[in-house]
C-alpha cells in the first residue's frame, strides 16, 4: 500500500493565512453549493442575494459593518486571552454581562447627558465583562483549572439571569404584560454614521488599532506572546505568569462586556435574552481564523457580518439562516485544513504496510530513503 | 413533597445520568487517547436531530438509535480527519465543530420542528424486579438505553483496563511516539477513538430526543453536550468516578425543573418561589465549582489528565 505521510515545508509560502481564508471561504461555499442544491434553492441566486444583501450599496455595507461591530469586539477579546495560548469561549456571556451592568447604571443614573452617560454605560459594561470573567481567571491563574470549560459554563448562566431580571425585577412595568425590560434611555444611544451602522464600529476599530500595536509593539505584548510561547523562558526573565494569565483573561472579558455595552447602546434597544446573538461565539471563530492578531480580526469580522447579513436576507427567499453558521464554520474548517497543507507539504511513501493498526518498520525507512 | 414525586425525581435522575454519562463515555475515549473533542454539544445535536428524523421516517426507535450513532461517528470523523490526520489545533477544530454541528442540525431539522414520533422506547419492566416498592420505578423500569449504557461502561472500563488495544489506546494518549515506535498506528487508534466518541455522543443526543424530550428542537441539547465535557476531567478520566459524576449531575439536572413544585425552604428563601430561570443556572454552577474543587485537591499531585491530552503528532516531527 502506498500511504501520504506530511513533511514540514523548508519554505513557507507567505501570507499563507490570508490565502487559507480565502480557501476557506471556497470551501464553505462549495459546500453550502451542495446543501441549498440537494434542498431545492438555486444557489446562485441564493449566493446573489447573500452578496448584494450585504456588500453591495451603502446601506448593505452599513448592515454588515452593523454585525461585524461586535464581532470585531468579540474576536478581539478571545484573540487577546489567545495570544497568551488562553480560550476564553465564553465572550457570549461576558457581552451579556457587560449589558446588564450598563443597563443597571442607566436605570439609576437616566438623569445624565447623554455622552456622560454613554461613558458610564461603557465602563460599566467593561466591569461587567470582567466580573464574571473573575471566577474563571483566577481559578486558571492559582489553581490551573481549563479556562476553556469554566467560561463557556457561566455563558448559560449569564443569559438566565437576564431571562430571570426579565420575567422578575426589572419587568418594565409599561409592557402591557410582556416581559421585557424597559428601553434604555433615549440620549444613551450612540450617535450613527450611516444606514444602520454607528458610532460603535469606530469604538471597535480604535480598540483593534491599540491592541494591534500594544501586543505586536510594546513591551507589555511582548511578555504576554512569550509567557504563551515558552512559558519557561518567561518564568526565566522573571515574569510572574499567574498574574500575566490573569491580567490576559480579565482584558479579555472586560473587552467582551464592553461589546455589550456598545451594542446595548448601539443597535440595540433594550436588554434582552437574545442580545448577545450568537456573536461571543462566532467571535472565537473570528479570532482563530485571524491566528489572534487583531488586525486580522478585523478583516474576518467584516466577512463573517456580512455571511450574518446575508444568511438574514435569503429567509425571503424560504432558506433557513442556519446556513450562515454553517457556512461561518466551514470556513473555519476549510481555513484550518488549508493552512496545514500551507505549512506541510504531501510525500507519498513507498510500498508497505499492510493492516491499519500494525505499522511496519518498513514505512519508515522508505520515507528516510525517499 | 409526595412519594410520587419523589420517586419521580430519582427516575429522572438516572435518565439524566445516562444522557451525560453517555456522551462523557465517548469524550473519555477520545481523551485517554490524547484527542480533546469540545464537539460533543454539536455531535449531540446532531445525533438528535438524525435520531429523531430516522425515528419519523421508520418508526422504529432502535434504527433511529443507531443511525444516530453512525452520524455522531462520522460527526466526529470530521474532528478526526482535521486534528488527528492532518494535525490541526484540536480546540479550534472542536469548537468549529459544536458551532457547525449546531447550525448544521438546525438546517437539517428545519422540517420537522414540532412533529411527534409514533413509536418510541417503551420502558423495560424487568420481570418481577419493577413492582418492588420506588427501587422498581428508579432501577428496573426505565427504557432499553438506560441499560444499554450501563453495559457500554463496563465494557469501556473492560476495553481501557484489560485489554491490548486498551493499552495500545491508553498508551497513545500518554505518548504518542512511544506507542508508534512499538509498531501500532498512532492515527488509526486515535482517529477511531474519536470517531467510536462521536458514536456515543451521537447516540446519547439522540436518547435525547427520541425519549427524554421527544422532538426536535433548535437548541434542545442545551450545554449538557459541554457538562459531559466537564463531566470526563470530574470523573479524573476514569469511568468509574465518571459514573459517579454522572449520578450527581444527572441528579442536580433532574432536580432543576422539580425545584419549582417543593414547598420547602432554603437558607430562609422559599424554593417555590425562586424563578424557573434561575435555578437553570444550578448544573452550570455546580460544574464550575465541582472543577474549581478537583483542581484544588490536585495542587500538589500531577494531573490525572492523559499526558498527551491535545497534542498533535506528526512522525516527521519525532
Amino acid at each position: 500500500m502506498i500511504r501520504p505521510i506530511l513533511v514540514r515545508r523548508d519554505r513557507v509560502v507567505p501570507a499563507t493565512q490570508a490565502v487559507a481564508f480565502v480557501v476557506g471561504i471556497a470551501a464553505a461555499l462549495a459546500l453550502g453549493l451542495i446543501l441549498l442544491w440537494t434542498s431545492g434553492h438555486n444557489p446562485a441566486e441564493v449566493y446573489e442575494r447573500m452578496f448584494d444583501s450585504a456588500f453591495v450599496g451603502t446601506d448593505s455595507l452599513a448592515r454588515t459593518l452593523e454585525r461585524a461591530t461586535p464581532l470585531a469586539l468579540t474576536g478581539l477579546a478571545v484573540a487577546v486571552a489567545g495570544s497568551m495560548g488562553l480560550w476564553n469561549i465564553g465572550a457570549e456571556g461576558q457581552m451579556m454581562a457587560g449589558a446588564t451592568v450598563a443597563t443597571g447604571v442607566a436605570m439609576t443614573a437616566d438623569g445624565l447627558p447623554g455622552p456622560l452617560l454613554i461613558a458610564v454605560m461603557v465602563v460599566a459594561g467593561v466591569a461587567g465583562g470582567m466580573v464574571l470573567m473573575l471566577g474563571p481567571a483566577l481559578a486558571r491563574s492559582h489553581l490551573g483549572v481549563s479556562e476553556i470549560i469554566t467560561t463557556l459554563m457561566l455563558v448559560y448562566v449569564a443569559i438566565r439571569v437576564v431571562e430571570w431580571l426579565e420575567t422578575g425585577p426589572w419587568k418594565d412595568p409599561a409592557s402591557h404584560g410582556f416581559a421585557v425590560i424597559e428601553p434604555v434611555p433615549e440620549q444613551a444611544s450612540l450617535p450613527g454614521l450611516f444606514g444602520r451602522a454607528n458610532v460603535g464600529t469606530l469604538i471597535a476599530l480604535g480598540l483593534l488599532i491599540v491592541f494591534s500595536l500594544a501586543v505586536s509593539r510594546t513591551a507589555w505584548g511582548y511578555e504576554l506572546r512569550l509567557s504563551g510561547s515558552s512559558p519557561n523562558t518567561a518564568r526565566y526573565a522573571g515574569i510572574s505568569l499567574s498574574r500575566k494569565v490573569l491580567t490576559a483573561l480579565l482584558l479579555s472579558g472586560g473587552i467582551a462586556g464592553l461589546a455589550g455595552a456598545v451594542q446595548l447602546t448601539g443597535s440595540a434597544t433594550r436588554l434582552e435574552s437574545g442580545l448577545s446573538n450568537g456573536y461571543g461565539f462566532a467571535g472565537i471563530i473570528v479570532a482563530a481564523l485571524a491566528l489572534m492578531r487583531p488586525s486580522g480580526v478585523a478583516v474576518a469580522a467584516v466577512v463573517f457580518g456580512g455571511v450574518q447579513v446575508g444568511g438574514q436576507s435569503i429567509q425571503t427567499l424560504g432558506v433557513s439562516s442556519a446556513i450562515s453558521d454553517i457556512l461561518q464554520a466551514m470556513i473555519l474548517f476549510g481555513a484550518l485544513v488549508a493552512a496545514v497543507f500551507f505549512n506541510y507539504r504531501v510525500r507519498w511513501t513507498g510500498p508497505a504496510g499492510e493492516s491499519l493498526v500494525d505499522e511496519p518498520e518498513e514505512a519508515d525507512m522508505a520515507a528516510e530513503g525517499a | 413533597m409526595s412519594e410520587a414525586a419523589l420517586v419521580g425525581l430519582f427516575v429522572a435522575t438516572v435518565q439524566f445520568a445516562t444522557l451525560v454519562f453517555l456522551a462523557a463515555l465517548g469524550e473519555l475515549i477520545a481523551e485517554r487517547a490524547g484527542v480533546l473533542n469540545l464537539g460533543v454539544e454539536g455531535m449531540m445535536a446532531m445525533g438528535a436531530v438524525s435520531g429523531f428524523m430516522v425515528g419519523l421516517e421508520t418508526g422504529s426507535p432502535w434504527a433511529a438509535f443507531f443511525a444516530a450513532a453512525a452520524v455522531g461517528a462520522l460527526v466526529g470523523g470530521l474532528h478526526a480527519m482535521v486534528s488527528v490526520v492532518l494535525g490541526a489545533d484540536q480546540v479550534v477544530s472542536g469548537l468549529a465543530l459544536t458551532i457547525g454541528g449546531l447550525g448544521l442540525a438546525a438546517y437539517v431539522g428545519r422540517n420537522v420542528v414540532g412533529e411527534r414520533p409514533e413509536t418510541q422506547f417503551t420502558d423495560l419492566g424487568i420481570a418481577g424486579l419493577a413492582d418492588i416498592r420506588w427501587f422498581g420505578d428508579i432501577f428496573f423500569d426505565q427504557p432499553p438505553v438506560v441499560y444499554l449504557t450501563v453495559l457500554l461502561g463496563l465494557a469501556v472500563w473492560f476495553v481501557l483496563a484489560r485489554t491490548r488495544l486498551g493499552l495500545a489506546l491508553r498508551a497513545v494518549g500518554e505518548s504518542a511516539p512511544t506507542t508508534d515506535a512499538v509498531g501500532h498506528s498512532v492515527m488509526a487508534l486515535r482517529a477511531g477513538a474519536v470517531m467510536v466518541g462521536g458514536a456515543f455522543a451521537g447516540a446519547a443526543g439522540s436518547f435525547l430526543s427520541l425519549y427524554m424530550a421527544p422532538g426536535w428542537t433548535e437548541g434542545m441539547v442545551a450545554g449538557r453536550g459541554w457538562i459531559a465535557v466537564a463531566l470526563v476531567i470530574f470523573g479524573a478520566w476514569r469511568p468509574g468516578r465518571l459514573a459517579l459524576g454522572a449520578l450527581l449531575f444527572g441528579f442536580t439536572l433532574a432536580l432543576q425543573p422539580r425545584l419549582q413544585s417543593f414547598d420547602i425552604e432554603f437558607l430562609g428563601v422559599q424554593v417555590n418561589r425562586i424563578s424557573p430561570a434561575l435555578l437553570g443556572i444550578l448544573p452550570f454552577v455546580l460544574t464550575v465549582v465541582v472543577l474549581v474543587i478537583i483542581s484544588w485537591r490536585y495542587r500538589h499531585r500531577p494531573s490525572p489528565a492523559p499526558a498527551a491530552l491535545g497534542l498533535p503528532y506528526r512522525r516527521e516531527e519525532r
